[in-house]
């Protein structure tokens, strides 16, 4: 076997170690509540595989994990970190249900994508001020970027609660926005799924906005490996003073990447307020933009990868309630699993690329003082 | 004037102390852990084990000891103290994971703190089902008998400042006044700067850069286990799921307004407490609360952009260190 091709196996090899080395871990765990970890493992791949509700509910979950895996993964590509996605996504959401409530009179194919558009603005404007600030001033963009979810949190509250709330809902402890129209409502893919013979259950909200991330990673992948803009951006994270001397401008180059992670971060919400429940209120979802950490990680920061490291995480989530309900399992055994999966994996993938670095410049330094015919690979 | 009364009301300069403590301890603790160069942005994650294990320890221990011929409900005193204990060890073994991953693996020190997060949000409610049997609260439990300053306390004007003091207040002081002298003034301080600002260079004189930054990150893992603690036995009287609100975030802001310094970080600690007992305040002003609750987030943005002071962090906080293998 060639190194090359080992190098390949090993780094393929790391994430389903890293799963393997959580699932040791949450076995214990579930070996100290006096449960039988390969009886709850079984009965978790059972509810999530032979259920179709099981199989909906992976997918509906996975929908705003890809826009959360995406948009952190895009920051992460530029070696930027933007752990805003949380707030840059309930300021998107929030600008989306602004337009879907706030505007009337629209037909459906303008009032959707002006009401989506609302949200890749929200979310690309909350995250303005983190990467301004770092370009301009130095500001580190993790810190900026926690503080900006903290304002945003208030914000969405202050909106919420004393401006925009129905006014049909006062004096009910129900703080929500009016209902939107219908016509800024994503439409469901069951009847296109049933047209192929595909059968959703009739309660299930999967919307187009899953096979709109799709289409997003795809291109996403498809910007940075192929075009002249992917090139400069894969050129800053390898090396920042060779792109410079290059000509890359790397200020631009970052500035872009992070506003498109916030445009990004903008959509991961509407799924749920756009897509099911056709308002926002108070419980709207929270803790997507972290999850969306775990997601890039997961996946590397490869568009590609983030659809199924988000459907993984979905799994997982799905398993954890099939699991608590039938074996009596807390669900946030999960939790620690998914957490515990995380940890292990950047360490693992930490481990390999030293390992991969290590043999590519042994083989380099042989190259050049030993027998001519070893071929070189380009570093990484 | 009645507008500036009501900001230095002694009520509410009392509810500031005892919300500057818990942001305090945690900025303290993250001072250690940056000066040697680690960033610990898994603080809260931390406090939030501070808080389960300070009231579930303390729980537990008053339950086993009752206190003889004491009428019911009477807590033993030593059960405070087994809790805040915990809530240290805790804080020590939880932040032993963000150390072993990212100082000994070298692994992206946000990415294991953002981790270390998500970890105690879990943990915290496995547990609490484990020891409790419901997800988010502990039962209640008593604290530390309150002290009172001796002469102050019978002036009125004073009294709700010099009143109901919890015995943690005076030591966060004691601990601060400890931070400031050990590293500015210590063999050990020193060092541990030394591998925050280069630690190649430290590492040539012979300090052990590694252990040096686990004893940093260490630090600031009881100290915010402290903090968690506190927060649990003295303010809420019991586990409560998401009782730090944040405050890892905020103590972490502390520490940077205090620019990476003790001292500093008390006064950035004591504005960040104003205003948080001031958004308590105002609820049935007209101000909306949210908009003071946010004033320290603004505040931390404008010391990080410079447009206040600049922030120098030590040279090498974040980086990890690897040793040039031969």
């Amino acid at each position: 076997m060639s190194t090359r091709v080992r190098l390949g196996v090993l780094q393929a090899a790391a994430p389903l170690l890293a799963i393997a080395f959580g699932a040791v871990v949450a076995s214990g765990i579930i070996l100290a509540i006096g449960k039988d970890p390969l009886e709850v493992y079984g009965l978790m791949l059972r509810f999530n595989l032979t259920r179709s509700d099981s199989v909906a509910a992976i997918f509906l979950k996975a929908t705003p994990l890809t826009f959360a895996g995406l948009a952190v993964a895009l920051s992460f590509r530029a070696n930027l970190w933007n752990i805003g996605v949380e707030g840059q996504y309930a300021v998107g959401a929030f600008a989306a249900a602004l337009v879907a409530f706030g505007v009337r009179g629209l037909p459906a194919p303008i009032h959707l994508p002006l009401a989506v558009l609302a949200g890749v603005a929200g979310g690309a404007a909350w995250a303005l001020l983190p990467i301004a600030l770092k370009l301009r001033r130095g500001a580190h963009e993790v810190i900026t970027s926690i503080m900006m979810n903290y304002i945003a949190a208030a914000l969405v509250l202050f909106l919420l609660a004393d401006v925009f709330r129905d006014p049909t809902q006062a004096g009910t402890p129900r703080v929500r926005t009016p209902l939107f129209e219908d016509s800024a409502r994503i439409p469901l893919l069951r009847p296109v799924l049933q047209l192929v013979g595909i059968g959703v259950p009739d309660h299930s909200a999967l919307n187009w906005f899953l096979p709109l991330g799709v289409v997003l990673c795809l291109g996403a992948a498809y910007v940075l490996a192929r075009t002249r803009f992917g090139y400069e951006v894969r050129a800053v994270a390898l090396n920042p003073d060779a792109a410079e001397t290059a000509g890359i401008r790397i200020a631009r180059t970052q500035f872009y990447m992070f506003l498109a992670s916030g445009a990004v971060a903008g959509l991961v919400g509407l799924s749920d307020v756009l897509g099911f429940f056709g308002y926002f209120d108070i419980d709207f979802p929270k803790g997507l933009g972290f999850l969306g950490i775990s997601v890039a990680l997961l996946a590397r920061n490869d568009p590609i990868g983030v659809v199924p490291a988000a459907l993984l995480l979905a799994f997982l989530d799905r398993g954890a309630q099939g699991v608590q309900v039938f074996s009596g399992v807390p669900r946030e055994v999960i939790t620690i699993l998914q957490a515990v999966i995380i940890l292990a994996i950047v360490v693992g993938y930490e481990l390999v690329t030293r390992y991969v670095r290590a043999q590519r410049k042994r083989e380099a330094e042989s190259a050049v003082s030993g027998p001519s015919d070893v071929s070189v690979e380009r570093g990484g | 004037m009645e507008l500036l009364a009501a900001l230095l009301n002694m009520a509410l300069l009392a509810s500031a102390v005892r919300l500057t403590v818990p942001i305090l301890l945690t900025a303290l603790g993250a001072v250690y852990s940056e000066r040697g160069g680690v960033v610990n942005i898994g603080l809260e994650g931390i406090m939030i084990m501070g808080t389960f294990f300070g009231a579930s320890v303390t729980h537990l221990v008053a339950t086993a000891l009752p206190v003889p011929g004491a009428e019911a409900g009477a807590t033993h005193a030593i059960a405070p103290v087994a809790g805040m204990l915990a809530a240290m060890a805790a804080g020590v073994l939880f932040s032993l994971v963000h150390a072993v991953v990212a100082v000994t693996f070298r692994v992206n020190q946000i990415i294991s703190g953002v981790v270390l997060n998500m970890l105690a949000v879990g943990l915290a409610r496995f547990l609490n089902i484990l020891f409790f049997g419901v997800a988010t609260q502990s039962p209640g439990i008593s604290g530390f008998e309150p002290w009172s300053v001796p002469v102050l306390r019978d002036v009125p004007a004073l009294a709700p400042i010099a009143t109901g003091i919890s015995p943690v207040i005076p030591s966060a002081l004691v601990l601060l006044g400890l931070g400031h002298w050990v590293l500015l003034r210590t063999v050990f301080g020193l060092r541990l700067r030394a591998v925050g600002e280069h630690p190649l260079a430290a590492d040539t004189l012979g300090i052990n850069v590694a252990a040096m930054r686990y004893a940093g990150v260490l630090i600031s893992g009881a100290l915010a286990g402290l903090a968690g603690g506190y927060l649990s036995i003295e303010q809420g009287r019991g586990y409560l799921e998401g009782m730090t609100q944040g405050r890892g975030f905020i103590a972490l802001a502390a520490m940077i307004f205090g620019n990476w310094w003790p001292l500093g970080a008390l006064g950035a600690s004591a504005l960040f407490g104003y205003f948080d007992a001031l958004s308590l305040r105002v609820v049935h002003t007209r101000i909306p609360y949210q908009f003071i609750t946010v004033l320290p987030h603004i505040a931390t943005i404008f010391v990080l952009a410079g447009f206040m002071r600049r922030a120098v962090p030590p040279a090498a906080d974040g980086i990890p260190y690897t040793k040039e293998e031969a």
